[in-house]
């Protein structure tokens, strides 16, 4: 079953657009968002969430259309935001009873259990929490009135590696049942290589790529090689870079056809996102 | 939308501004004074405030993330509005009640806190809120150019109403001659301006709704 359904999502702004932009997940996964800052992710997101109007195309959520239903899939619907504070000098316990009257599903039991867990201190301000911790209060409130679709903007940004590897294992946990899933955008890609099923990549307005994550980085290579092999293969890379020993570049997979001298590896998601990013800058 | 105002009323707004009806309007106390400031107060202190909170703690993305209607949260944000505004008002009615005690042989210069007078406030406060909430929801959080807009067109109608009430013979007569005497005429004034203002907020609220429809979150 698709929990995310997004089609031909186009949305016009004077200096940028979301260009066709089009992903599915599946319930019970977790899938990495990525791309550079300013590629679209955020813009995608507060689409899902209906926070701005679409110029086209379509978004389901548990196989409902979001404009039409906006209300009840949001108590469907968990969010983190990595960087927005909202009501920072309330206290946890005043925000929480605020919230809560709006879901018809919280439970109060569920709650109690996570702030135990995530060792959230009632009586603290939002203000007083790290990054990490305000991370695990917004999810603490998403599970607490059982949503089904957790999706968290940047939620890694600006964590220590001890409180990313932790926030990373609980999000592998919650998918486990198979019943919540997870949306998770980010820049910070060694995150993803740790925990997400499927990856999909958004440059420039554009997603370049979506599926499993063994099948996305699949579908690149690294190049190595000489600069006179650099000239046979120079029309086929994504972009490259030259030193004094040669060049290093990207290409999809199915362009590449292996020639002696030039070694190829599978890149990681950094190389991906460094070598598209540079695709533009290649051509000025 | 009940549990949104309740979310107004718990995290938007600041306790002082639930204490500051008790202040403004013991400035009833001072003999003769220019009252329609009593509730002018509530627009130039309590409203920049109230919505640059909003605005610093990100209300909008926080409430656009909650399952509710965007017509029940600007419904809520209107609703909150009328109901401070008549906090201020029946606050300012009270000590106005004590004030006309204290001294009862002042000539008023100035409107008296006759029932007429209050109605006259609630016309200021329907002009304020058409003007500030049509504005406001423009962008549903830059609120500098609402404030001074409506501020100023309140303050414009008190001073003119002022102004008529000294030079109008016939406004002299209805708030500070034989009008003022008569039950009759003073509720009169009061429930036709109470109807403009229940028509200039729910207008209010209409063209808010319209344009936060179009807000980008």
């Amino acid at each position: 079953m698709l929990v995310l359904d997004i089609k031909h999502l186009n949305k016009h702004y004077e200096h940028f657009s979301l260009k066709d932009v089009s992903f599915q997940l599946e319930k019970g996964y977790i899938m990495g968002f990525i791309g550079i800052n300013g590629a679209g992710k955020t813009t995608t997101i507060k689409s899902i969430l209906n926070l701005i109007s679409m110029d086209g195309g379509e978004i389901h959520v548990l196989g409902k259309n979001i404009t039409q239903h906006e209300v009840e899939l949001k108590q469907e619907i968990g969010y983190a935001f990595g960087d927005i504070n909202f009501y920072s000098r309330s206290k946890i316990k005043t925000l929480t009873n605020v919230v809560k009257s709006f879901y018809r599903n919280w439970d109060d039991e569920t709650y109690r259990k996570y702030l135990k867990k995530f060792n959230l201190i009632e009586d603290k301000k939002i203000a007083e929490l790290s990054t990490g911790m305000k991370v695990k209060y917004s999810l603490a409130l998403a599970l607490s009135h059982g949503a089904k679709l957790l999706i968290l903007d940047e939620p890694t940004s600006g964590l220590d590696p001890a409180a990313r590897d932790n926030l990373l294992s609980i999000f592998q946990e919650l998918v486990q049942d198979g019943e919540i899933s997870i949306l998770f955008s980010t820049h910070v890609t060694s995150d993803l290589e740790k925990c997400a099923d499927y990856i999909t990549y958004i440059h420039d307005g554009q997603i370049v790529n979506s599926a499993e994550k063994e099948a996305f980085v699949d579908a690149f290579r690294l190049l190595n090689g000489t600069k006179e092999q650099l000239e046979l293969v120079k029309d086929r890379l994504i972009s490259y870079k030259t030193n004094s020993f040669g060049f290093t570049g990207l290409i999809h997979t199915k362009d590449f056809e292996p020639s002696p001298g030039i070694v190829s590896a599978i890149p990681n998601l950094e190389e991906i996102m460094i070598y598209y990013s540079r695709k533009e800058e290649a051509y000025v | 939308m009940y549990n949104l105002l309740l979310k107004e009323l718990k995290l938007g707004v600041n306790p002082f501004f639930y204490i500051l009806p008790l202040l403004t309007g013991a400035l009833m106390l001072i003999p003769g004074w220019l009252y329609f400031l009593v509730i002018l107060y509530f627009c130039f202190i309590t409203v920049p405030n109230l919505f640059g909170g909003y605005k610093s703690q990100n209300d909008l993305m926080f409430t656009g993330m909650l399952p509710v209607a965007k017509k029940d949260i600007v419904k809520a944000k209107v609703a909150l509005i009328v109901l401070l505004e008549l906090l201020h008002i029946v606050i300012a009615v009270i000590y106005g009640l004590i004030s006309v005690r204290l001294y009862p042989n002042l000539t008023y210069y100035f409107f008296a806190p006759s029932i007429g007078f209050w109605g006259l406030c609630l016309v200021m406060l329907a002009i304020f809120n058409l003007l500030f909430i049509a504005m406001y929801y423009k962008t549903a959080y830059k609120y500098g150019a609402a404030s001074i807009v409506s501020i100023t067109a309140a303050t414009l109608f008190a001073g003119g109403a002022e102004w008529l009430g000294i030079q109008s013979p016939l406004v002299h007569d209805l708030f500070k001659g034989s009008g003022a005497d008569s039950i009759t005429t003073q509720l009169s004034i009061l429930f036709a301006c109470i109807a403009i203002f229940a028509i200039f907020t729910f207008l209010a609220y209409h063209i808010g709704y319209k344009r936060f429809l179009k807000v980008e979150i």
